[in-house]
């Protein structure tokens, strides 16, 4: 039936609307009106974080490079994973190594089969890599890594060398690095302190890539991160007109303060602290996350990351999860703290070897690599 | 001098190069690549499934017959119960036989380098087969 | 005409488009200011931050003031304030209150009972608390700290300042855990205005108060929430153990939300702090030794357990 010329502006808005509203349909709202958030979120697609240069600015790949990717990530899954006992194909059984390592490919396993037409989650700077970090962040991470080498001087997991008097010495940073000593606990790090995971998080795949569970109202967007060795974390962002805490005040995951933009909830991060480090930056983090629901299985995920003591601009990335069946893919406590033997028994057991030392019962755990585990000795 | 079984492995094998980077555990700081310790008739008491590590508690019978209680580090459980693991695949009574290392401060604890369930799976080492769930839920 | 009635109807679904774009981008954030008592399914509004206004973090039973850890006095009756606490003077002590046990009993087996009182007297050794450790169920709710929850239909998601501690209430089915689990499974459904939580799957590690109450992992509570006015709420918690409890019994309270406009969630990371008293034994060297008041020296020797008990977390 032909529609007369005058109805055409009418029948397009009708078309349009219905255009919308069928978008609407598959990226659910919630019964105040927002776009629905909620569920239970993980990655099963790899994206590497930032783009290989030969895409230059290309943030999706064609289908030919895709293909090719894809073969090169399951050439790659065919290697023995990182936490493997073996050196040059054998178990080095007996050796530092073999008692560091723990896991073999079962604990990290589902190694990523899908492969993302994302060159990289950066997609700001336009080239999708982290912009350089300044001279200052640049040398506070030089000074930390020489620190780090000094104390695996002469042992096999570093340079050879007499065993470095800068053993004595604090770490030049707030150490959350597993550092080759264990005065106390301060020298273990943050993971090993069970000190859990600050944000953002950028998920990995497969089962220790982790879930979160996201539950929402209109008055705030509760976030548990459930990752890692029960390093998860709860996270609330608070929906709210209120300013940010003084700036003084420092906090692990910072002061989340969220607001709508239409449809994309917009969470101001600030107030971080110095226990926790986001590829080099700290207290000076300024997080701004997007959260949009893209359709009914997609929540994306997105942060600018500034800090101008750390990097010479600021930085934007996005992740996009996969809904999971609630019902197979379960939240499981966090609580590391709680059972953290590991931390007391290397303490316990380093004063051990010391005391075995002094009585020439044993060789000097300085001389012992207990940072990397890699030594080949 | 103890009497436990001492399997003495062999090929220590020494590689140039190719040390993979990152690892995340210390266990070399709390146990001694020169003491392996290998349970051969132990039996469960009680598992603590709390993260970061295991710890799975047994009383073993050593090769004289007396009895020695023993904890032994094993891995996150969250992966586990990710796997289809549950409480009921390590309960209380279960026999296993257990290979790793012993603490450095002589302590009856080790790091469980390998763990072999009832059913013949083993956590740990080895690239297939390894640690099928008992139950699948 | 059938032209007139289609532009018409377009031209009215279209509006419709337009306006229900434009309410959805009104409601933009929520304070206490506009916080509406029910949500829009008619329940009643759980959201916001919560927190008890009394004393059974120390003491469930009815209490008067003492010293939160004790040595005796000149007189049989009278403790006074023991060295870890003597410098703090009044704030080293327990607050009075007047219990939140029904009856003002717990009903605990004799061994149990004799367990409780050891506990107390070994609090500062023993209570979990102490070590920064999850408090688990009810103990989170009545903390001296506040909580935060987010209410969606088919979840309500609490996640408490103490220790970053969290549950998630489970309004639709939800798989049981794998194991044992510190703050436990916890299944909701609504009868009327009232929130019925039943929780499970407790391990036998946490503490109900710092005066040593404690359970086993046969642990089962029931809770319940009910409005008293829009920010408090009537909780009421009934818990069920036969390996250490007679019968069933219950303790009632109440939650307070809170009304100030900057209430903020803060962390009460206490993990970093904890360390020292409970690790500092187990440095290469003492960090803790010494510290003088006016009229007080305090000198701190460490000591390490023997055998397998210097494991014991």
């Amino acid at each position: 039936m032909k529609i007369a010329a005058r109805f055409l502006p009418v029948a397009a808005l009708v078309a349009a609307a219905t255009i919308i509203a069928g978008a609407q349909a598959k990226a659910p709202r919630t019964s105040w009106g927002t776009p629905d958030l909620q569920g239970v979120w993980n990655t099963n697609t790899f994206v590497p974080v930032e783009r290989a240069p030969q895409y230059g600015t290309r943030a999706m790949m064609t289908e030919e490079e895709h293909a090719k990717a894809l073969a090169d990530l399951q050439e790659r899954n065919k290697r023995p994973g990182r936490d493997s006992r073996e050196v040059a194909g054998k178990p080095a059984i007996g050796t530092e190594k073999d008692v560091a390592r723990a896991y073999n490919e079962f604990w990290f396993g589902d190694k990523p089969t899908k492969l993302s037409y994302r060159t990289s989650m950066v997609i700001d700077p336009p080239d999708g890599r982290i912009p350089p970090l300044t001279p200052e962040a640049a040398k506070r991470i030089a000074d930390k890594r020489e620190f780090l080498a000094a104390l695996l001087q002469g042992t096999s997991g570093g340079h050879p060398g007499p065993i470095s008097p800068r053993r004595a010495e604090r770490s030049p940073d707030y150490n959350l690095d597993r550092i080759n000593r264990a005065d106390g606990p301060e020298d273990r790090g943050g993971p090993e302190r069970c000190f859990g995971n600050g944000m953002p998080v950028v998920m990995g795949t497969g089962t220790f890539g982790g879930v979160m569970q996201l539950v929402q109202s209109s008055d705030s967007v509760s976030l548990y991160y459930d990752i890692g060795q029960g390093s998860g974390f709860a996270w609330v962002a608070p929906i709210t007109n209120r300013p940010h805490l003084p700036k003084y005040v420092q906090l692990y995951r910072g002061d989340p303060i969220g607001r709508w933009e239409g449809d994309t909830l917009v969470v101001d991060v600030t107030n971080f602290s110095d226990e926790t480090d986001f590829r080099g930056s700290r207290e000076n983090l300024h997080l701004v996350m997007r959260f949009k629901r893209v359709d009914a299985n997609t929540l994306s995920v997105q942060f600018t990351a500034d800090d101008p003591t750390t990097w010479a601009k600021p930085w934007t990335a996005v992740q996009e999860l996969e809904k999971a069946d609630e019902k197979t893919t379960q939240i499981l406590e966090p609580g590391c703290h709680e059972g953290n033997y590991g931390l007391m028994g290397m303490l316990i057991n380093t004063r051990a070897a010391e005391k075995a030392f002094r009585e020439g019962k044993g060789p000097d755990p300085a001389t012992q690599d207990n940072a990397t585990g890699g030594g080949d000795n | 001098m103890r009497n436990y079984l001492i399997t003495m492995m062999a090929a220590v094998v020494v590689a140039a190069g190719a040390t993979p980077a990152g690892a995340h555990h210390a266990f070399a700081a709390e146990f001694d690549a020169k003491q392996p310790v290998k349970f051969e008739k132990a039996v469960v008491t009680k598992v603590e499934w709390t993260n970061p590590h295991s710890w799975i508690h047994v009383d073993v019978t050593m090769p004289d017959g007396h009895k020695e209680a023993w904890a032994i580090e094993a891995g996150t459980p969250n992966v586990l119960f990710r796997r289809g693991f549950t409480k009921q695949a390590l309960l209380p009574g279960t026999a296993i036989v257990i290979d790793g290392y012993r603490a450095k401060d002589g302590s009856h604890r080790a790091n469980g380098r390998n763990l072999t369930l009832p059913g013949g799976q083993t956590l740990f080492l080895g690239s297939s087969g390894t640690g099928a769930p008992e139950e699948k839920r | 005409m059938v032209t007139r009635s289609i532009w018409r109807g377009g031209m009215v679904a279209a509006a419709a488009v337009v306006l229900a774009l434009a309410v959805s981008s009104l409601r933009t954030t929520e304070d206490s200011s506009t916080r509406s008592a029910r949500m829009a399914d008619g329940r009643p509004n759980l959201n916001g931050t919560w927190q008890v206004m009394n004393t059974a973090n120390w003491d469930l039973l009815a209490h008067t003031v003492r010293p939160a850890v004790s040595q005796p006095g000149v007189y049989e009756n009278h403790p006074v304030l023991a060295a870890p606490v003597l410098a703090l003077g009044s704030t080293g002590l327990v607050p009075a209150g007047p219990g939140v046990v029904e009856g003002n009993e717990i009903p605990y087996k004799p061994e149990a009972a004799a367990m409780k009182r050891e506990n107390g007297e070994h609090w500062l050794d023993r209570d979990p608390e102490v070590r920064c450790y999850m408090p688990g169920v009810p103990r989170a709710m009545y903390m001296p700290y506040p909580f935060q929850i987010t209410q969606s239909p088919g979840k309500i998601q609490m996640v408490f300042a103490y220790a970053n501690a969290s549950r998630t209430i489970f309004l639709e089915e939800a798989p049981r855990p794998p194991a044992d689990k510190w703050m436990g499974h916890s299944v909701g459904h609504w009868e009327g205005n009232t929130l019925v939580v039943h929780v499970t799957d407790f391990n036998d590690r946490t503490w109900l108060s710092r005066s040593g109450d404690f359970h086993s992992d046969a642990l089962d509570v029931v809770e319940r929430f009910t409005p008293i006015t829009p920010d408090a709420l009537r909780y009421e918690v009934t818990l069920t153990d036969p390996n250490v409890y007679t019968h069933p019994w219950k303790m009632s309270m109440v939650l307070y939300r809170q009304l100030e406009d900057n209430a903020a969630l803060m962390d009460f990371r206490c993990l970093e702090f904890v360390e020292e008293t409970f690790l500092g034994h187990l440095r290469k060297n003492q960090l803790v030794k010494h510290w003088e008041g006016d009229t007080i020296v305090l000198d701190v020797t460490r000591r390490v357990p023997e055998g397998d008990k210097k494991y014991e977390r």
